[in-house]
This record gives C-alpha cells, sequence and structure tokens, in this order.
C-alpha cells in the first residue's frame, strides 16, 4: 500500500465512522405513510457551517436528515443558503411568483405575501396537527393576518434579541454584584471603566439592523408598552410619532451620544466585531442576541475559562423616564416552515409537505434541541434535563423561558420597507445627526405608504 | 485573396458563430434593460402583482432626496477618481518611463497587482487599515504623536465620502497606467529624441508630446472611469453599507435597498433607469465637454 491508498483507506474508514455517528444520532420522526413519491423542493438556511455550534440549525438538519431516511420515495430537493443571501433570494422567487413548495417565511413578509396569494393559508393545518396541543401559540403570532389565519409552522429555536452579556468579575471590581437595573447606574459605571480605559458596554451597529433588533425592540417596549406594537401590528391607531415611542428614540440618542457607555465605533463595526471587544476584554459587557450569546459562550470556553465561568446574562436596564416592563426582554421565532400556495393541486404533494413541516417543528426537533443544547421551540417538551449542562448554559435558559418577561421583536412584523428607513435614520440619530422627532416622522411616512 | 476565400467559412458559419455572444449579450443587457423599463411604471412590491402607476415612480424619483443624495456621491466620486485614478497613472507612468527609474517591469507588475483583487477584498483590507481601534492608520498616528487626530474614521459622515473612495482610487492606479503605457509605446521614440535634442525636459515632454499624441487613450481611460463609478456598489457596501445614515449612499446601493431590502422591485427598476439615463449624460455631457476643450487649443 502506497501512502496514496493508505491515507484513502483512513479517510474512507473515518467517513464510515462518521456516517455511524450521524446515522446514530438521528432522532426519530414518526414514520407517517405518505402517498406522494418524487421531489419536493425546500429552501432553508441551516447550512453546514451555521449548525456547528448553532443548535436551531444543527436541529433542523438532523430532524430533515431523519425524515428524509423515513420516506425514502421522496426526493428532497434542497436549495440552502446563508441567511443574508437567503432572504435576498427568496424576495427574488416571490417577486417572480416562483417560490419553492417549502421554504422559510419571515415573520415581517407574511401579510404581504399572504395579500398576493403566495403562501398557502395554514390555519386548519395547523390545528389539526397531532402535536398541536403541545405549540407554544404565542408563536405563531408573527405568521397571522389581522382576520386570525395562520400561514405557518414557526421554525427553528425560539432565542432573545436583546441581551446583556456582562463579566461579573469585571463589574464587582466596578462595586457592583449584579449588572444594573438602571441606565443610571451603567453610567456611573462608565466612569470607572472610562478611568480603566475599558468600554463599559461593547455594541455593534455597522449593518444597521442591530440598534433596531438587538435594542429599540426591548426598549421601545419599557415605555410603550405591547398594547401600542400589538396596536401598529394591526393598524388600529398607533404611531411612531406617538409620544412613548419618541420618548425611547431620544433616550437610545441621549445614550449613544450623550454618555460613555458604549465603544465609540459602534455604528461602524458590527456585532460580530464587537462581540470580540467583549470576549477580549476591552469591554466590560456586550449587548446582541442570542446568537451572539451562543458564540461568546462556545469561544470562551475553549479560550478563556476564567472568563467563561464569569460569564453573566442580564435583560437591558430600564431607563429612568419609563414605566413598563422592566424585567422585559424580545424573544421569538423569526422564521415559519410556509407552503407555496400552489401545492394545493397536489394533494398527495401537500400531504408529504405538511408531514415534513410538523416534524421539523415536531418533538423530535424539540426534544433533539433541548437535550443536546437546552434550547426550545414551537413544540414544548416536557421537564426539560437541565442536569447535563453546565451553569451557564442553565442560566441562559431560565433567562431566556422562565424569569423574564417577554416583547415582540420589532422586524418580525409590518414590512421591511418600514424598517429599513428606520435603520437608516436611526444610524443617524445615533451620531447626533437627525433628531427623533424626525426619525419617527419618516417611519410613520414609511408606515402608511407601504402597510 | 483566392487563398482567403478557400479557408473562409460559410456566411451560415460565421453568423451562427456570432449568433452565440449576441444572443447572451440581448439576454444579459437588453432583455434586463427593457424589463427594468417596464417595471418601472408599475407599482411592484415583492409578489407576483403588478399594479400599473404610470409616471408615479419617476415623479417619486425627482423628489427623492436620498436619491439625488446618492447622485451627488456618484458625481464625487467620478472627479475624485478621473483626477485620482487617471491623472495620478499618467503621472506614474511617466515616472516609470525615464531613464532613471531600474526595474521597470516590476513597478508595472506591483502596480497592476490590486487591479485583480475583488472589491470585496479591498473593501474588507481599508476596513482594517481605518479601524479605530486596531488600525494602522490610528496606530501610526498614535505613533508620531497625534492621538488628536485619531478617530471612528468610517463613523465621520463629513469625509467618510473621501474615505470609501481613496481604496477605489489605489485599486485602479495600476489600471490605467497600463492602458497608458501601452498608448506610449505606440509613440515613436524618434520624437522624444528629438525633443530631447531641442532641450525639452520630462514636464514638457509629457505636457507637449506625450499627453496629445494619447489624448484618445486618455479619453477612453475617462469615460471608462466614469462608467465605473457612475455603478460603484462593493467595496462601499463591505465598508459601510451607504453609512452612516445615507453619508456614503451611492446610486446603485439605493437601488438595492430599495429593490431587495425594502422589497420595491417597481420604484427599484424605475432607481435602475434614473443610473443608467444618468450615467448616458454624464458621459456624453464629458465627452462633449473634452471635445469642445481640446478642440478650441487646436483651433488656437
Amino acid at each position: 500500500m502506497n501512502k496514496r491508498q493508505a491515507l484513502s483507506a483512513v479517510l474512507a474508514t473515518a467517513m464510515v465512522a462518521s456516517l455511524g455517528v450521524t446515522a446514530s444520532a438521528a432522532t426519530p420522526v414518526a414514520a407517517t405513510e405518505l402517498a406522494y413519491t418524487g421531489e419536493l423542493e425546500l429552501m432553508h438556511y441551516s447550512t453546514l457551517e451555521e449548525s456547528q455550534g448553532n443548535g436551531g440549525s444543527d436541529g433542523f438538519r438532523t430532524v430533515l436528515a431523519a425524515w428524509q431516511e423515513a420516506h425514502p420515495d421522496i426526493t428532497l430537493n434542497e436549495n440552502v443558503l446563508a441567511n443574508a443571501e437567503y432572504k435576498t433570494q427568496i424576495q427574488t422567487l416571490a417577486s417572480a411568483n416562483d417560490l419553492p413548495d417549502v421554504f422559510l417565511l419571515q415573520g415581517m413578509n407574511t401579510k404581504a405575501w399572504a395579500e398576493q396569494g403566495l403562501i398557502m393559508d395554514l390555519t386548519d393545518t395547523i390545528a389539526a396537527s397531532p402535536y398541536y396541543a403541545d405549540y407554544n401559540q404565542a408563536y405563531f403570532t408573527p405568521f397571522k393576518t389581522a382576520d386570525g389565519k395562520i400561514y405557518g409552522y414557526p421554525v427553528l429555536t425560539g432565542g432573545t434579541c436583546t441581551v446583556v452579556i456582562y463579566d461579573k468579575a469585571m463589574w464587582k471590581d466596578a462595586g457592583f454584584d449584579a449588572f444594573p437595573a438602571t441606565w443610571a447606574d451603567v453610567e456611573t459605571a462608565a466612569a470607572y471603566f472610562g478611568e480603566q480605559g475599558i468600554d463599559t458596554i461593547a455594541f455593534g451597529n455597522g449593518g444597521q439592523w442591530q440598534a433596531n433588533s438587538d435594542f429599540l425592540s426591548t426598549l421601545g417596549n419599557r415605555y410603550t408598552g405591547p398594547e401600542w406594537f400589538q396596536s401598529l401590528i394591526d393598524k388600529a391607531g398607533a404611531k411612531f410619532t406617538d409620544e412613548a415611542f419618541v420618548k425611547a428614540l431620544t433616550e437610545m440618542q441621549r445614550l449613544f451620544t450623550q454618555t460613555t457607555i458604549f465603544n465609540e465605533d459602534f455604528n461602524a463595526v458590527t456585532n460580530e466585531d464587537a462581540r470580540e471587544y467583549y470576549i477580549s476584554g476591552d469591554a466590560a459587557a456586550f449587548i446582541g442576541g442570542n446568537w451572539d450569546w451562543s458564540y461568546i459562550y462556545a469561544t470562551l470556553k475553549e479560550s478563556d475559562p476564567d472568563k467563561f465561568a464569569n460569564m453573566g446574562i442580564a435583560v437591558l436596564p430600564q431607563p429612568a423616564d419609563a414605566d413598563k416592563a422592566p424585567n422585559s426582554q424580545n424573544i421569538g421565532l423569526g422564521y415559519a416552515v410556509a407552503f407555496n400556495s400552489n401545492l394545493a393541486e397536489d394533494p398527495d404533494k401537500l400531504a408529504a409537505a405538511i408531514d415534513l413541516a410538523q416534524e421539523i417543528t415536531g418533538p423530535a426537533f424539540a426534544s433533539y434541541v433541548a437535550e443536546n443544547y437546552a434550547l426550545g421551540g414551537l413544540t414544548k417538551v416536557a421537564d426539560v434535563d437541565l442536569s447535563a449542562f453546565d451553569q451557564q448554559t442553565v442560566d441562559f435558559y431560565n433567562w431566556s423561558y422562565v424569569d423574564t418577561e417577554t416583547c415582540e421583536i420589532y422586524d418580525s412584523y409590518i414590512n421591511s420597507a418600514v424598517w429599513s428607513i428606520l435603520n437608516t435614520d436611526m444610524q443617524s440619530m445615533m451620531n447626533g445627526e437627525l433628531d427623533p422627532a424626525t426619525v419617527a416622522a419618516n417611519a410613520q411616512a414609511a408606515y402608511e405608504e407601504n402597510y | 485573396m483566392h487563398m482567403l476565400n478557400a479557408i473562409r467559412p460559410k456566411n451560415r458559419t460565421i453568423i451562427a458563430y456570432l449568433a452565440i455572444p449576441v444572443v447572451m449579450f440581448v439576454f444579459t443587457v437588453f432583455v434586463p434593460l427593457v424589463t427594468a423599463l417596464v417595471y418601472s411604471f408599475f407599482e411592484w412590491k415583492g409578489g407576483p402583482v403588478k399594479t400599473f402607476n404610470g409616471l408615479s415612480n419617476y415623479i417619486q424619483l425627482f423628489q427623492d432626496g436620498t436619491f439625488w443624495e446618492a447622485f451627488g456621491h456618484n458625481i464625487y466620486l467620478v472627479i475624485a477618481c478621473i483626477i485620482g485614478q487617471v491623472g495620478i497613472a499618467f503621472v506614474l507612468v511617466m515616472m516609470v518611463n525615464s531613464k532613471l527609474v531600474f526595474c521597470k517591469t516590476i513597478h508595472r507588475t506591483f502596480g497592476f497587482f490590486p487591479s485583480t483583487i475583488a472589491a470585496v477584498c479591498i473593501g474588507l483590507i481599508w476596513n482594517m487599515i481605518y479601524h479605530n481601534k486596531y488600525g494602522i492608520l490610528n496606530w501610526f498616528l498614535e505613533a508620531i504623536g497625534r492621538k488628536d487626530l485619531c478617530q471612528v474614521w468610517l463613523n465621520n459622515s463629513d469625509i467618510v465620502m473621501l474615505l470609501v473612495t481613496i481604496p477605489l482610487i489605489w485599486q485602479y492606479i495600476g489600471y490605467y497606467m497600463v492602458i497608458i503605457l501601452s498608448a506610449i509605446a505606440s509613440i515613436s521614440t524618434d520624437i522624444f529624441e528629438s525633443s530631447e535634442i531641442d532641450g525639452a525636459n520630462g514636464f514638457q515632454k509629457a505636457v507637449y508630446i506625450t499627453l496629445p499624441l494619447i489624448k484618445n487613450t486618455m479619453l477612453v481611460c475617462i469615460t471608462l472611469c466614469i462608467a465605473g463609478n457612475m455603478k460603484a456598489f462593493d467595496n462601499i457596501y463591505v465598508m459601510t453599507k451607504g453609512g452612516p445614515g445615507t453619508s456614503s449612499m451611492v446610486m446603485a446601493m439605493y437601488g438595492y435597498q430599495v429593490s431587495f431590502g425594502q422589497s420595491n422591485m417597481g420604484y427599484g427598476s424605475c432607481i435602475s433607469v434614473g443610473i443608467f439615463v444618468l450615467s448616458l449624460l454624464v458621459i456624453g455631457g464629458s465627452q462633449m465637454l473634452i471635445n469642445y476643450v481640446t478642440r478650441e487649443k487646436e483651433a488656437a
């Protein structure tokens, strides 16, 4: 055996071994008898790279593989793209009326696409699901229209979009046993950290969406309460120019322009850059979403056990002039499995699609992500055994699903045009170049024109 | 002649071969142009439903402050890049062609290098240069004792256009250098030699001999430069996404944002048509201007 042959033998063995591992790790799905044979198109963004470390993606791919194995007569024609590309491409396909059979629908597109007859009304199908009793009903809201029709099975894992991650040891040195509950206290701490040459909180808004998803969505709720946003979704009278929302924008501008809390390049770097400031110790805390938490968790666990042990989490501090929901964080499922409305023409194919949707959002998925990642999805799992997890994971699970009040993620709703305009303006506002009243007025104009 | 005819393929064959690129060109250039023109008269917000709305997209375009701000940024890019890319390239070519310079091939090769790198990578490289914590620019300012000048470069809306233009200039100098070098190579050396005997210095040779003789090539360079910068997108997208706010927004990026970020395909198509028309106007206008200026000189 020459070198090359030896190498290929080793590789082949490794491949077989890895196949064995995958097969044994596969989660059993319900083996429903399906009449359909042939191709079924599926477009999603759980890429192989994404699934490494991301529980939701890993669970999605695992259950999908199990479903495929259970239904060998159906050929899944998968189109898998990274999230940013996925969003652009699905938008283009929708415009061309050429959506795949099964795909992931973003909450804010539900209303427009339903009105144009692109997506199938799944209200009755969902109600008839064998797992219906275990569904977390609140997750359906972004995929409902005003008349109560539901257009998708919320998919992947429910995660917060606004969590403060902080270094307990650094904050103890600054005189705080836990992360401050008010911005006033954070400002006090900022004076201390400033002397040390450390940023108090790292934040990255280079992509323009972060200030909305990872900050304003929760901060706004502290001023307006959930009814205001619900009214905005229902077009029941609330306006972006309402005093409470403008106050939230004003506070946001004050925090970013008049205090020294944040890294000065918050508008030029992304969340990926900003979390590195926290990891390297250049910042004492970081604000981001659950995906940032997963990244920081995985990185510190491997590279810095001491800092990992000091990792704490908290809700966004409360502003002095806000009087609502101080313990709230925005959490939800941003995407749902939805069907091309043309699927109705082929009942057998539709039945296969429904079975697929129910399995990748059902108990097989929920158990997998609960057992392996301490995460939750659409289907509730009774008695999640957290004993096998480390303290950080248990804390984050309880913080996300048990101990905090929840509020909506703004950009899961309404319309991409409104958020695109608000996000662009907000970036200028956070530089002090645009006043909150103008930002609110522009957002309101976009809302009236597009929604 | 007889020989040529003997090996000359049949007309049918020639047409068939030519048809392939022509069809590709029609489908990738003309068809999208025409469809964009058609869609620009519709309200089309990301679905199969399109409603004819006449000229209202165009009326909106005329009143859209962001679009005209972006157009202004494109014009800024064009002017800065004509001076920066073509101008500096000409000066560098003169220097490389000088008798005092050794290793001319190396200068040419390395000068051309940046234009072979993808614009996205260029954006990332310059992002690192401008980075306020880890960037070489702030590090240098600190090293020479001017910490007061350090700042978050790409977040300064007053100079952000300049900062995103510098990488573009840097990237394409070599590209124009190669074009200008090849034009100069075609000038007979006799002319330079006789001018040297007459006592012309380097500057005089450049201005009174080289420049008039490569006038047409310079025109091509300027046209390429304008066309390239009217559609600028990728490196700005990587560096600032048009921000902060709309401070570095260019037309193509605005069209992209409206079409895909706001899923407003109708208005997005209208913006594309706007970019096309404005680019034609700017290119046509600049050529007329150059022709006018040079004709005056010849007459004088």
